[in-house]
């Protein structure tokens, strides 16, 4: 009887010890865990890529939407979009690029710094023209592919004031989720950032664009887009964090 | 100092590491760490696009005529200046608006200036429907700008043109005019402007043809 007392004690003991180490250093954990999340939430926050540029269109479905008899709103002003017909994907490329007599393979630059756009087929540039970045959400950085082409769609998003609704947006050629090269007939602010992230070019500029570039088919790639925060004069494409 | 003393001191120490450890180790794990990368772009060739549109540029006379033109966002209009070197100083600048194939040409502005002013046609010239543009008119101390219609007919009864700059120093908005960037839609022209100190001021729209200056919270 005298030995299990004591066994019960030194286990009482035991259980005292392991609650007094658990009750010390709880605390501890808990403090520790609670940092960790803490910590991993603003980071998180501050690395998250921006993966929608038009918040309400980008949720909705990324397809081809031709709407003649749709009106658009941006700025809080009534749009009225030009008329997209099916014809406009048939005809014949414009000579303008000469596609038929320049070879190699064929990139799209962007330069964030300049608001220029540059064209090349191999090493011969092909076209140059102002666009318009992100003003109210960054255009990502980085080096991507043509992954859809769209005659026209829709795109809508902003809040309150900055909501904007665009039908028959023309020449549509995503590269980063629902970031993408097209043009814009709402505006004429080119040069400046004047987009939600998108990259803004006039439509005649956009259409000989879309003629030249490529989707992507089978195995192989759309053409390649880089945007970079700069272009220098030693032709460097900088790219300060780019997203991929 | 008491045991109690010590032990709360030593407890105290072991949370702020504890937090410490966490903090590092999510900054670890989470951490992507700023990249910078640069590439080539491919070094162009001699036949650079002379096909490719591109950003106006205030002329330079060599010869006696030069001709600028600039096409709307749409690519059905064109506006076409003709800057002529005079017999005398100056130039004579003429606008004439046309379809892109030249057709229905319009003439819209014309004007003679001394040596030390010139005019050019902006890259953002056309209102997106057409219906306005708007010329760069720069003295050797100030850019200014004129806006008016595209098919020549006057901008309001009895006025040919709006004065960019003059309608916005008539407001006394406390800032200087800078610059006509473009159009942010149909009828707004996007202002910019300079504080007194010199730094960038706010933006402004030039709503057409009511001549109201709208001040943005936004710069452009």
């Amino acid at each position: 009887m005298a030995k299990k007392s004591s066994r019960h004690k030194r286990s009482t003991g035991r259980n005292r010890g392991w609650f007094a180490h658990l009750k010390r250093y709880l605390p501890l954990l808990v403090i520790g865990v609670i940092a960790f999340a803490a910590t991993t939430v603003v980071l998180r926050v501050n690395q998250t890529p921006p993966t929608c540029a038009n918040s309400k269109s980008c949720a909705s479905d990324l397809s081809v939407k031709i709407e003649n008899d749709a009106t658009g709103i941006f700025q809080g002003q009534k749009i009225i979009p030009p008329k997209i017909t099916t014809a406009m994907a048939s005809l014949p490329q414009s000579p303008v690029l000469g596609a038929n007599t320049t070879s190699g393979e064929k990139h799209i630059y962007i330069d964030l710094s300049t608001q220029t756009l540059y064209a090349y087929q191999g090493t011969t540039l092909v076209l140059k023209t102002l666009i318009s970045s992100g003003k109210w959400r960054d255009t990502p950085t980085g080096n991507f592919h043509i992954w859809e082409k769209l005659l026209a769609t829709r795109m809508s998003g902003g809040e309150g004031a900055d909501a904007y609704d665009l039908p028959n947006v023309p020449y549509v050629m995503y590269f980063y989720h629902d970031f993408g090269l097209h043009g814009a007939y709402w505006h004429d602010n080119f040069g400046h950032v004047m987009s939600h992230g998108c990259v803004n070019m006039r439509s005649v500029d956009a259409k000989v664009l879309f003629d030249w570039a490529d989707g992507p088919t089978g195995n192989t790639l759309g053409t390649a887009v880089s945007v970079c925060d700069q272009i220098t004069s030693a032709k460097q494409c900088i790219q300060n964090n780019p997203v991929q | 100092m008491t045991i109690r003393h010590a032990i709360e001191l030593d407890t105290l120490t072991l949370l702020a590491i504890s937090a410490v450890v966490g903090i590092v180790f999510a900054a670890y794990f989470n951490h992507k760490p700023n990249t910078r990368y640069s590439f080539s772009l491919p070094v162009m060739q001699a036949q650079d696009s002379t096909l490719s549109p591109v950003p106006s540029e205030a002329p330079v006379f060599a010869p006696e005529v030069q001709t600028f033109s600039q096409v709307s966002p749409d690519g059905t209009k064109k506006l076409t200046m003709t800057a002529t070197t005079n017999k005398d100083a100056g130039k004579t600048y003429a606008f004439i608006t046309s379809d892109a194939a030249n057709a229905n040409q319009q003439s819209i502005y014309e004007a003679t200036l001394p040596n030390m002013e010139n005019m050019s046609i902006p890259f953002n010239t056309w209102s997106p429907d057409n219906a306005y543009v708007f010329l760069g008119q720069n003295t050797a101390s100030s850019s200014g700008a004129i806006v008016m219609k595209a098919n020549g007919e006057p901008i309001v009864e009895g006025q040919r043109y709006f004065d960019v700059a003059a309608l916005f120093k008539a407001q006394n908005t406390g800032n200087t005019y800078q610059e006509t960037t473009g159009w942010a839609s149909e009828t707004l022209l996007i202002i910019n402007t300079m504080q007194p100190d010199g730094t960038k001021g706010s933006s402004y729209w030039l709503e057409i043809p009511s001549k109201a200056i709208i001040q943005l919270s936004t710069q452009f």
